[in-house]
């Protein structure tokens, strides 16, 4: 209303000094926030600083900052001239996490590919020097083949598994809860913990090192056999491998299933059933059909996890003596122990555009579900 | 047109802010290795090598003295607790910094990441093979610019294990722990008891083996399993007899690469060491099951009564994987493999590399004491330690354990001699040392002797070119 009284010459002056302000206020708290983060913080950089304080400082930091810097935000936005204030505010929103995704994610990505086109240290160009290598070398080979070998029967059995221990468990009158704990539970073992564990498990000593401590060999042994060095058993040492992770990530197939099959309508089912049809049939056609998002959901999971196996086969021995090499394994292996960043760029580069067709067939496969709905 | 304006300054100020303030962390982050001047470091070290015994030059040389000297090390923390302690007392106790041993588990890879990402003090490092790499890229700083006297240190800790950390001329790693890799262990008591006799040949070390199996029993216990480093135990035979057969000076040329690896010589003693794997009888659950027995377990048989096996080649260190119960001399001793054609000693130890991070004269100062006679004597008189110093001046007194008293002995004079040689595999590029070198022989152990020129060859051919 008042500026239809002020005239024009007053009201731009107004528009100025305004502008001015907010202009030497946003420009104040960018170099507030520089100086706190880079002054004020340096102590979290000490070893000695105290852990708890660090701790708080970080939650506080992350949770409290992100707060701010989006109300910030927000209030930049609000100053900005109404015809491009609304086109703005959602490109700033998603700027910061813009801005995070080119530094971490973008961005190595782009250097990954570079330094796989270099030498050892990543100095000199070699070309496809690196690629020619993953695609020739027999230690490489073997690794792609196990690595398909691991895509293919890990997520295969534990999905399977999986789905029939909940549909089973689903059944149960009494005890469903514990049945599915005691599956889920080797879940909450680290990857390197279960390979140590199944190591134990695989135990051999030849004869004249003592007695056979490890179970398969007592069962073994049991049934009158000879004990057998089982990771040295090629190429079969790579099932016992991925035995570790089925075990593994079944539990967490079932759990995920299991709450997909809780979720589809009773009256469905009693449908069903009241026309007759078998048990079997009511879980390959009305079950399996209701639940198909999350078993591509959870079979896309376990595809990747299977692609970047790395701890289980690092801690069972020598991967390249017991032919159990694996992508992710030989990457480490020629970055840190080879020292070669050109090979194991590639190494990563490969394993990374094996990971993209797999992305997408998620994702499609999701619309897919989506658009029927 | 005002308001795109405002949009623009705004975001370039952001830009400029942002720049500004990584511009500020870098500095902060590299002044100690960038204002590292070639000029002031060695004035402050020669100040000091002066007057070692006085308290070192806090500010000046190259970079603050920031009162912390972190030594990375690949060792187990029990051993490496014991060395805290004594570097508690005979350095920390009288210096203005401290030294803080951190034991690295994956050493490998932390020793990597620290050089490249700068933030590496220190590291002693089992591997010297890793050294032309990063001093070519300029992550460790040599032993000339931090103003130490390479003469002094090739008399003081033999000129053959220092120029294992030589790079263009300049030397990058200061020896700080030896250890002898040709021992031969056998059950004392049993041993005497049998009639059998330390042999001091080659021909009799046969013979007795061959005595041995004619007695019904089995001469060698042999293990090569050690997780991702299965292989690493036949590397070790490999070069102990390729010293005995070749000589030191063909060896050199195998270890550079100056002669191939499938070179007559080196199948000469890939043959010898055939003939103990192969021959019938002589090794404890057959040659082919030697990769799947833990290198620590593989010694066991020895201790048991009747002892199953009676000989057992391996480093210094093993006698920390023996019975609690065995004692040294008594239960068990241990011989100097014996010669073949010619005399020859096989050591590894640790070279001490410095990070682009410790040219401050703490880290200087805390290197000199660290291979002085006093500190040196001191680590040999922990018990629980296998470590063996490489400073010639350490007589056998200065070690508690008589075993290492003797196998100290054995390495002072080959470093003083020249007739001892470091462990090649960890000499050689780390895709052969630490990679097919370790396969092959695995492979070699599990399909027998006519494997020996495939083995040999594979290894010939992954040998990297640049």
């Amino acid at each position: 209303m008042s500026e239809t009284v002020k005239p024009p010459v007053l009201q731009r002056i107004d528009h100025r000094t305004a502008t001015a302000v907010r202009v030497i206020g946003v420009v104040a708290a960018i170099f507030a926030f520089g100086f706190l983060g880079t002054r004020m913080l340096d102590f979290l950089r000490d070893d000695d600083a105290n852990r708890l304080l660090v701790v708080l400082s970080a939650i506080l930091l992350g949770v409290v900052g992100v707060f701010v810097v989006f109300w910030a935000m927000d209030q930049v936005v609000d100053w900005l001239p109404k015809k491009i204030r609304e086109g703005a505010r959602p490109y700033v929103f998603v700027g910061p996490a813009i801005v995070i995704l080119s530094v971490f994610l973008i961005y190595p990505v782009i250097n990954t590919m570079l330094i796989s086109l270099r030498d050892a240290n990543g100095q000199d160009f070699v070309g496809a020097d690196n690629y020619r290598f993953v695609f020739t070398n027999h230690s490489m080979l073997r690794a792609l083949r196990n690595t398909a070998g691991w895509v293919i029967i890990v997520p295969l059995i534990a999905v399977s598994v999986g789905l029939g221990f909940a549909t089973l468990a689903d059944r149960l009158r009494r005890g469903e809860a514990v049945a599915k704990s005691l599956i889920f539970l080797p879940m909450a073992i680290s990857f390197v913990g279960a390979a140590v564990t199944f190591r134990l498990i695989y135990s051999y000593r030849p004869s004249g090192f003592g007695t056979n401590i490890g179970l398969l060999n007592g069962i073994w042994q049991g049934l009158g056999n000879e004990p057998v060095a089982w990771l040295s058993q090629q190429p079969w040492n790579n099932l016992f491998l991925m035995v570790i992770m089925v075990w593994m990530q079944t539990g967490f197939a079932m759990v995920v299933l299991s709450s997909a099959i809780k979720a589809i309508p009773t009256e469905i089912i009693e449908a069903a059933r009241i026309d007759g049809a078998s048990e079997w049939r009511i879980f390959r056609y009305v079950t399996v059909p209701s639940i198909l998002p999350t078993i591509v959901v959870v079979t896309t999971y376990m595809v990747i996890n299977a692609m970047k196996v790395f701890d289980i086969v690092f801690v069972m021995g020598n991967a390249e003596t017991n032919g159990t090499e694996v992508v992710a394994e030989r990457m480490i292996r020629w970055y840190f122990i080879s020292n070669h960043d050109g090979r194991a760029a590639a190494i990563a580069v490969v394993l990374f555009l094996a990971v993209i067709p797999v992305m997408v067939w998620n994702v499609r496969k999701f619309r897919q579900q989506e658009a029927m709905r | 047109m005002m308001k795109r304006r405002i949009l623009v300054s705004i975001a370039s100020l952001a830009l400029l802010a942002a720049a500004c303030g990584s511009d500020e962390k870098e500095g902060a982050g590299t002044t100690p290795a960038t204002a590292a001047p070639t000029t002031a470091a060695p004035q402050s070290t020669t100040a000091e090598t002066t007057a070692p015994e006085t308290s070192p030059p806090a500010t000046s040389g190259g970079g603050e003295n920031t009162g912390k000297v972190v030594l990375l090390s690949a060792g187990e923390p029990e051993e490496t607790d014991a060395y805290q302690k004594i570097f508690d007392e005979l350095i920390n106790a009288k210096t203005d910094y401290n030294i803080e041993v951190v034991s690295a588990g994956d050493f490998e890879q932390q020793f990597q990441i620290q050089a490249e990402g700068g933030t590496l003090d220190v590291a002693a490092v089992p591997q010297p093979g890793a050294i032309p790499a990063l001093a070519e890229k300029g992550q460790i700083v040599s032993l000339e610019t931090m103003g130490f006297n390479i003469d002094d240190l090739n008399a003081l800790l033999g000129e053959s294990f220092v120029a294992l950390g030589e790079y263009n001329g300049q030397h990058y790693g200061l020896p700080t722990n030896i250890n002898l890799k040709s021992m031969v262990w056998y059950p004392k008591t049993a041993f005497d008891a049998a009639g059998y006799k330390v042999p001091t040949t080659w021909d009799e070390l046969i013979a007795l083996s061959d005595q041995i199996v004619a007695d019904g029993s089995t001469p060698w216990c042999v293990g090569f399993e050690s997780g991702g480093a299965t292989g690493w135990p036949a590397t070790d035979w490999m070069e102990d007899i390729m010293l005995r057969t070749a000589g030191a000076s063909v060896y050199d040329q195998w270890v550079k690469h100056e002669i191939p690896f499938n070179d007559p010589a080196v199948k000469k003693a890939g043959e010898v060491f055939g003939q103990i794997m192969f021959t019938d009888g002589y090794v404890l659950g057959g040659a082919e099951n030697t990769p799947d027995i833990a290198f620590g377990d593989a010694p066991g048989p020895m201790f048991e009564n009747p002892p199953k096996c009676w000989l057992h080649r391996q480093a210094s260190f093993i006698n920390s994987f023996f019975p609690e119960t065995a004692k040294a001399g008594v239960d068990y001793d241990w011989f100097p493999l014996p010669p073949i054609d010619q005399e020859g000693t096989l050591y590894a130890g640790e070279l001490s590399v410095v990070g682009t991070n410790g040219n401050r004269p703490e880290v200087i100062d805390f290197l000199k004491r660290f291979i002085a006679q006093d500190v040196q004597c001191a680590m040999g008189g922990v018990q629980a330690s296998s470590r063996i110093s490489p400073n010639v001046e350490v007589g056998e007194s200065c070690y508690a354990n008589e075993i290492l008293a003797k196998a100290s002995g054995i390495l002072t004079d080959a470093l003083k001699t020249g007739t001892g040689r470091f462990d090649a595999s960890d000499l050689m590029p780390a895709e052969v040392g630490s990679g097919s070198f370790w396969t092959e022989m695995v492979n070699y152990v599990k399909n027998g002797p006519d494997y020996l020129d495939t083995a040999l060859k594979n290894i010939e051919d992954s040998w990297p070119t640049s």
